[in-house]
């Protein structure tokens, strides 16, 4: 027993949570890493995979990469402390059964020491260490682009997954920043982050394509980043995905705003529903994520193959790689 | 076979050593060093005090006292009542005593209650209503949070709600108006304020789901650490001179049951007995100057009591608690330099007794009467010799497995066999 003899103050206990905020998510960056950490290294990766196992028989892989760049501010941070909670989210509303999610992180190639980060696809908490081991950049370009060109080019050549390959239900990619990506993909950059040997570069108009063809792909605008609201950035990914880009103006609901967003193309929630969920978490996000998501709702956005495609064989569970 | 998890509880009215036994089991020097200690009751009125080698001290109230060894994590299960605000402080303070990550190892389940300030300022009001008559209560909110879920389930804030801001200023608004509107205007911050707190909480700890324990066992060997003593339990103690809280084994167990784990279950005394506040202690010696650093006169709960080893009282403790499989001894230092005895049969109406008989379950009219008869008991002493952990063993029943002989943890020794390595 004692007395209670840590004080109770609420002003002192608010000041001090938010100074604390994401200190310790960043475990790998503020123990002074250098490099990208050798499990979230993408070179000579062949595939990512998020496979169907005995415990998870109708897998759904969900991608979330974040630009770590100094444009970004401490948005990075808010996300990585507050990712963790997207498995449990999406379990508990029943938004989708068999989650598999993967963390990453976007830098820039023409200057960054972590240009691309990439996890794994897991059904269990352990994609949070591979959150914990995401190195922050800060750094950046500072020409209003980074390299989400080459994520778009992992996600596009070096992801396979069973939903789409055994279902032909695509997966879920999230792309959250606030910059252009460069206008084409440099096979410099791929040979030097990737190991691919690219004859030409790739226009990023026909990646995406390539892309949105396995992933259903957003793209978030969070706030308390630079370029918050900067019509160029906005115009720039609503010509690329169109109605998919979501401005986000409460980071807290960043969690939220993903899970409604599989929850509706899983059709497992009514866009009412989810909204309402939305809503109870204080998150004004509502109006841009419904006009984003309304779409889907309809059910016209969706990609629905007559059949998987035969070159894709699907092993049972993740191999890591 | 899975990892040794230790339960740690202790048998008195609290101030036993779970702290320093907590340190030691989560430390290199430990046989299987624990990896997390998960709490299962009581909540920020806990204060178990760890005293480093190099003389660093802290008090814990909710972060486990495994604290200071690095990486060791802290969570906080469904039956811990949780409160933020003091959360805050508490890691301020391990920062300034060089263990700045606390937080980060921090987890808490979204079903724990939260005690809020609105709960503290009703606790006061209550006790300041009761004057003479007072419980002992620890002025911290624990009863009223307690209480407020039993009356209102769905309406009393969780950790959960931290992070959904309109259900959390909802149910603070409603937390605040009916306990004002029982006690009168509670002397509490506003509930804009608190809300804010509390997101700013939600955002930098993990907020985890009912399957995370499991993992957290699965990964490593854990040491559950209990708050206050078997003695002062909600349905077991001397009501109603107890705590709004369980504090037998019983939670740990029901958490370790639901992963399919098990556990060592430890019980930890004094060479003597102490006790905060008021309430039966029939070895109590108003002439006996122990050496107390880190216990002194609480605000809310009253004097430091101390007095000698009533075995009586603890082997009524390990019955009510189902048994223990090992002891863990503190403060035998003390005993060494100290006029200390040993009661092992009480005088009561006449009657030499050596057993407190536990009554019916959930009985509290029962236990009220056992509360009489203990005030009117007087102690039948005898010379415990030197062998004070041989004969605490002895007359407890169970073997001593842990010998602490002072506030650090170089002072604990191993004993026995129960807590050696399994290999």
């Amino acid at each position: 027993m004692g007395s209670g003899r840590w004080s109770t103050n609420v002003y002192d206990a608010a000041a001090r949570f938010r100074a604390a905020t994401g200190a310790s998510a960043f475990a790998y960056s503020d123990s002074g890493a250098a490099h990208t950490h050798p499990d979230l290294d993408p070179h000579g990766v062949p595939v990512r995979e998020s496979r169907d196992s005995a415990d998870h028989p109708r897998s759904v892989a969900i991608a979330v990469l974040f630009d770590v760049t100094g444009s970004m501010r401490a948005v990075p941070r808010v996300l990585q402390a507050k990712l963790p909670q997207l498995l449990g989210l999406l379990l508990r509303k029943g938004y989708v059964a068999d989650p598999q999610i993967m963390f990453g992180a976007i830098g820039d190639a023409t200057c960054d020491r972590a240009p691309l980060q990439v996890g794994q696809f897991e059904s269990d908490n352990r994609m949070d260490d591979d959150l914990g081991r995401i190195l922050l950049e800060g750094g950046g370009g500072g020409q209003k682009t980074e390299s989400y060109e080459l994520a778009l080019y992992f996600m596009a050549r070096h992801t396979e997954t069973d939903c789409y390959g055994k279902r032909g239900r695509r997966g879920y990619l999230f792309i959250i920043g606030d910059e252009l990506a460069y206008s084409r993909v440099k096979p410099a950059e791929v040979r030097q982050v990737i190991g691919d040997e690219l004859g030409q570069p790739l226009p990023v108009a026909g990646l995406v394509a390539e892309v949105t063809a396995k992933w259903d792909t957003y793209y978030i605008l969070p706030a308390g980043a630079s370029y918050v609201g900067d019509t160029q950035v906005l115009g720039f990914w609503r010509d690329l995905l169109g109605q998919n880009v979501i401005e986000l103006s409460d980071l807290d609901a960043v969690c939220e705003t993903i899970a409604l967003t599989v929850g509706l193309g899983e059709d497992a929630i009514s866009l009412d529903d989810g909204l309402a969920d939305l809503s109870d978490v204080g998150s004004a996000a509502g109006p841009a994520v419904s006009k984003a998501l309304a779409v889907i709702g309809a059910g016209s956005a969706r990609l629905e193959l007559a059949a998987p495609p035969d070159d894709l064989d699907g092993a049972s569970g993740n191999r890591r790689l | 076979m899975g990892y040794r998890h230790r339960i740690v509880c202790g048998l008195g009215f609290g101030d036993e050593g779970k702290g320093s036994v907590t340190d030691y089991l989560c430390s290199q020097d430990s046989a299987d060093p624990a990896h997390a200690v998960v709490r299962f009751n009581g909540g920020a009125q806990a204060a178990h005090n760890v005293v480093t080698a190099d003389g660093r001290h802290h008090t814990f109230a909710q972060f486990g006292s495994g604290s200071f060894t690095p990486g060791v994590r802290t969570h906080l299960s469904r039956f811990m009542l949780v409160d933020p605000l003091a959360l805050a402080a508490e890691s301020a303070h391990l920062a300034s005593v060089g263990v700045g990550d606390a937080l980060g190892r921090l987890s808490i389940d979204r079903d724990a209650l939260l005690t809020t300030p609105y709960h503290r300022a009703a606790n006061r009001a209550r006790e300041k209503a009761r004057g003479q008559d007072r419980h002992g209560s620890c002025g911290m909110g624990i009863g009223e949070t307690a209480r407020y879920a039993l009356e209102n389930p769905g309406d009393a804030p969780r950790a959960a709600d931290c992070s959904a801001p309109r259900t959390l200023a909802r149910k603070l608004a409603r937390l605040r108006d009916r306990l004002a509107a029982e006690l009168g205007p509670l002397d509490a911050p506003g509930v804009p304020d608190v809300c804010d707190a509390y997101r700013a909480f939600a955002a930098c700890v993990a907020l985890v789901d009912s399957g995370y324990l499991r993992r957290l066992m699965r990964a490593g060997p854990v040491v559950f650490e209990g708050a206050q003593g078997v003695l002062l339990d909600e349905w077991r103690g001397f009501h109603p001179y107890t705590t709004w809280s369980t504090t037998t084994f019983a939670n740990a167990e029901t958490l370790l049951a639901e992963a399919g784990e098990t556990a060592i279950r430890l019980g930890v005394v004094r060479s003597y007995l102490t006790r905060h506040g008021p309430g039966p202690f029939v070895t109590e010696d108003l002439t006996l100057e122990l050496p107390e650093p880190h216990n002194r006169h609480g605000d809310w709960q009253g004097t430091f009591r101390a007095g000698h080893l009533d075995a009586v009282a603890l082997r009524y403790a390990i019955e009510i608690a189902g048994g223990v499989d090992a002891l863990a001894v503190t403060h035998l230092d003390t005993a060494a330099r100290s006029p200390l005895r040993l009661c092992r049969s009480y005088q009561a109406g006449g009657q030499r007794l050596t057993r407190i008989a536990p009554g019916p379950e959930r009985d509290l009219q029962w236990q009220e009467r056992l509360t009489r008869m203990l005030l009117r008991t007087r102690p039948v002493y005898e010379d415990p010799g030197r062998d004070w952990a041989g004969v605490i063993e002895e007359t407890l029943g169970a073997p001593v497995a842990l010998r602490s002989y002072g506030p650090v943890r170089g002072d604990i020794r191993l004993a026995g066999k129960t807590l050696q390595s399994a290999s």
